[in-house]
């Protein structure tokens, strides 16, 4: 049938249709009535939905991890909140990338869903990489915020399809063609299952049997020295000291920079920090917080990194609650023999050891040489002959390293302290490590570990720091884990006086409560700043 | 007429309708039929010149004629099923691109279709102005896509339960008789 031009052309037919009311569909229009009306704004409530969603993920996340964390409301707000505002960045970045996209989809209902799924999608991987990356056994409750996480990730994933929507609609005038249907909600439900059977996955590791010792006579006396800089330090300054040290037999491996923490957790552990879980001075206090916490998946380049640039959110001490590996005293505890630990990074309570922790005497010294003093006083009140393992952690020099006449008088006091302990080692069947490491090493520096162990020739031998734990668990007698690195520096002892055995683990610490101070964090917190660390 | 009475006895005999939802359907089908409704666009049918027809004129006549009885049946039903005013202003929408997508349907047949398959003689308007003739047939067809999907995207907050309406909006879009 031939046509002859018709009196109205399609545009003008659209045009005054449109002026009669009619091709409006206003899609989502509740929601997104300003779609029709221009261009701007279309996924601003997909934007402000998703960073809603990705804060209660956060919140969920450190809830199921952080024993007590949920009992506080003001933490759980302030965590949405900072969360939520970070959030809101990101977010608006992703609403951009749709919304060009949406200027140029040819299929906008598909686009759309695609659109709204993925951003479903994004909230449930944060809050189960969220759980997964902080919580070592997954509680019920952990489940129970999938409601709660759910319900954001299904408004979210609508506000994004419906914004994509009006976007695209408002650019092509072209609307979708057919009805919605309930994919998110289907997606919703996988999602959760997904998570049920991660989460159920997830277990505290069985308690590993402890091992066996064949105590030896006498007990390893360890003391740990930061900032103690050997190869830096004017000789003057160090040569008593330095005229002590080398009548041990001395190991020596090439220093590394890092938080004071880390150093001295990978040494007492003998497993690097991504085994042992501690890092920088690890957790962080968004402002206004009663509580530190862990940053979950996905929140670390806030919480870690923008926050505490832009004076959001500060860094927290670290605690024995973060570390999931056991330190050699806490390895001898367990196999039987009673220890003694002061002063030592992330320590807490443990069975069968006396451990006076590093927030106890960070937190009641003024300066390092005090908290030195205050170390090797409590070291000396607290040992008796049955410890099997005797162990101090002396900060002193590392946090004097700028007041060079008090660092000279805490080392004096520290070279007093030695001549005492050298003394015993020499004179006694037990031994002496010294440790002698900077967490802010020159260039070039090394770490050393020196043993008195009876009288033995002086030597020097290259070690790996992971070689420190077990030799002073070798040495006490306690058989070496197969699954560390390190091996006992046999060349440091004296022969027939390290343990052989082995045993295949010493497993993952398990802390059965929180550990509780008698300071607080924020009392820590302080105190640690003013003796120059956090900073 | 008799359909039209049909309706009234309909929602008078109607079961679990409240008395006052019984006035509001009345008033929206009085409302539909009568001096302002389909009475008055057929007035304006029956007076306007057939071959000088503008696109406003055709759309008042249609509005009134064919299109405000599928309001009055789209709102009468959700006024009984309880609806909000804000969902009824949605189902208006969608029964106002549904209804003009009809009669649009309705005139490309009456040009093109087919007498016996339609059971009903065709080309009976071609002396007159209708949607078809004053678009042509490839933008009519265009246009009723366009208002079909205008109206299935007015029912988009409604969710799964706009579902039968979106069909009956294929139905119009498949409709051949």
């Amino acid at each position: 049938m031939s046509e002859s031009a018709p009196p109205i052309g399609l545009d003008e037919a659209r045009r005054r249709l449109r002026e009669l009311g009619y091709l409006e569909g206003r899609v989502e229009r509740y929601l997104f009535a300003r779609a029709f009306e221009g261009r701007g704004g279309l996924l601003i409530p997909a934007i402000v939905l998703g960073a809603v969603s990705a804060a209660v993920a956060a919140v969920a996340a450190v809830d199921s991890a952080e024993p007590g964390f949920g009992a506080s409301l003001l933490a759980v707000a302030v965590l949405w909140l900072h969360i939520f505002l970070a959030s809101l960045i990101p977010a608006a970045l992703l609403g951009g990338v749709a919304a060009l996209w949406a200027d140029r989809s040819r299929h906008a209902a598909g686009s759309a869903t695609t659109v709204g799924l993925a951003s479903a999608a994004f909230v449930f991987l944060l809050w189960i990489g969220g759980v997964w990356s902080l919580a070592r056994e997954i509680p019920a409750r952990a489940l129970l915020w999938g409601v709660p996480v759910a319900a954001a990730a299904l408004l979210t994933a609508r506000s994004a399809r419906g914004g994509f929507l009006a976007r695209a609609y408002a650019h092509s005038r072209m609307l979708p063609a057919r009805p919605r249907r309930p994919v998110f909600l289907a997606g919703a439900v996988v999602a959760i299952l997904v998570a049920v059977a991660i989460f159920a996955t997830r277990h505290e590791p069985a308690p590993v049997a402890p091992p066996r010792p064949s105590p030896r006579s006498g007990p390893v006396v360890v003391v740990g020295v930061d900032g103690l800089a050997l190869d830096s330090e004017p000789a003057e300054s160090m040569a008593g000291l330095r005229a002590l040290l080398n009548k041990g037999r001395v190991g020596w491996w090439p220093a590394r920079s890092g938080s004071p923490p880390e150093i001295w957790i990978d040494l007492a552990t003998g497993v690097p920090a991504s085994r042992h879980g501690v890092r920088a001075l690890e957790r962080v206090r968004p402002r206004g917080c009663p509580l530190t916490l862990r940053p979950p998946f996905g929140t670390v380049w806030y919480l870690r990194i923008v926050g505490p640039r832009l004076r959001l959110v500060s860094t927290a001490p670290v605690s024995a609650r973060d570390r999931k590996s056991l330190t050699f005293w806490e390895v001898g505890a367990s196999a039987g023999l009673p220890t003694l630990a002061v002063g030592w990074w992330a320590s807490g309570p443990w069975p069968g050891a006396v451990v006076v922790s590093n927030e106890e005497i960070l937190s009641r010294a003024s300066d390092g040489a005090a908290a030195d003093r205050d170390a090797m006083t409590t070291f000396l009140r607290e040992r008796t002959d049955g410890q099997a393992i005797q162990t101090v952690y002396l900060p002193g020099p590392d946090i004097l390293r700028g007041d060079r006449p008090k660092r000279a008088s805490a080392i004096e006091a520290i070279q007093r302290f030695l001549e005492n302990e050298v003394s015993r080692a020499t004179a006694g069947p037990g031994s002496l490590v010294v440790l002698a490491a900077d967490s802010h090493p020159m260039p070039g520096a090394l770490g050393r570990m020196i043993v008195f162990d009876g009288p033995l020739p002086w030597s020097v031998t290259e070690v790996r720091q992971e070689e420190v734990a077990p030799s002073i668990l070798a040495r006490a007698g306690v058989p070496v884990a197969e699954d560390i690195a390190g091996r006992p520096a046999v060349a440091l002892f004296g022969p027939g006086r390290l343990e052989t055995t082995t045993v295949p683990t010493y497993g993952e610490r398990i802390a059965s409560l929180p550990s509780r101070s008698k300071v607080t964090d924020r009392e820590y917190l302080e105190r640690l700043k003013s003796l120059g660390y956090l900073n | 007429m008799a359909l039209v009475a049909r309706a009234f006895e309909s929602v008078s005999q109607a079961p679990r309708m409240s008395a006052a939802t019984r006035v509001r359907v009345t008033g929206e089908l009085a409302r539909a039929v009568g001096a302002e409704g389909c009475c008055a666009g057929q007035v304006a049918d029956l007076s306007a010149n057939p071959r000088d027809l503008s696109l406003e004129d055709l759309e008042s006549i249609h509005a009134r004629k064919t299109g405000a009885l599928f309001v009055a049946a789209v709102r009468g039903g959700a006024m009984a099923g309880g609806a909000r005013d804000r969902a009824l202003e949605a189902l208006t929408l969608f029964a106002r691109n549904l209804g003009l997508a009809f009669q649009i349907t309705d005139d490309l047949l009456d040009l093109e279709g087919d007498a016996e398959r339609m059971g009903k003689d065709t080309q009976r308007d071609a002396h007159r102005a209708n949607f078809a003739t004053l678009f042509g047939v490839a933008a009519s067809r265009q246009l009723v896509e366009e208002l079909l999907r205008a109206a299935v995207a007015a029912l988009s907050s409604f969710g799964s339960r706009g579902a039968v309406l979106a069909d009956l909006a294929r139905v119009v879009r498949d409709r051949r008789s």
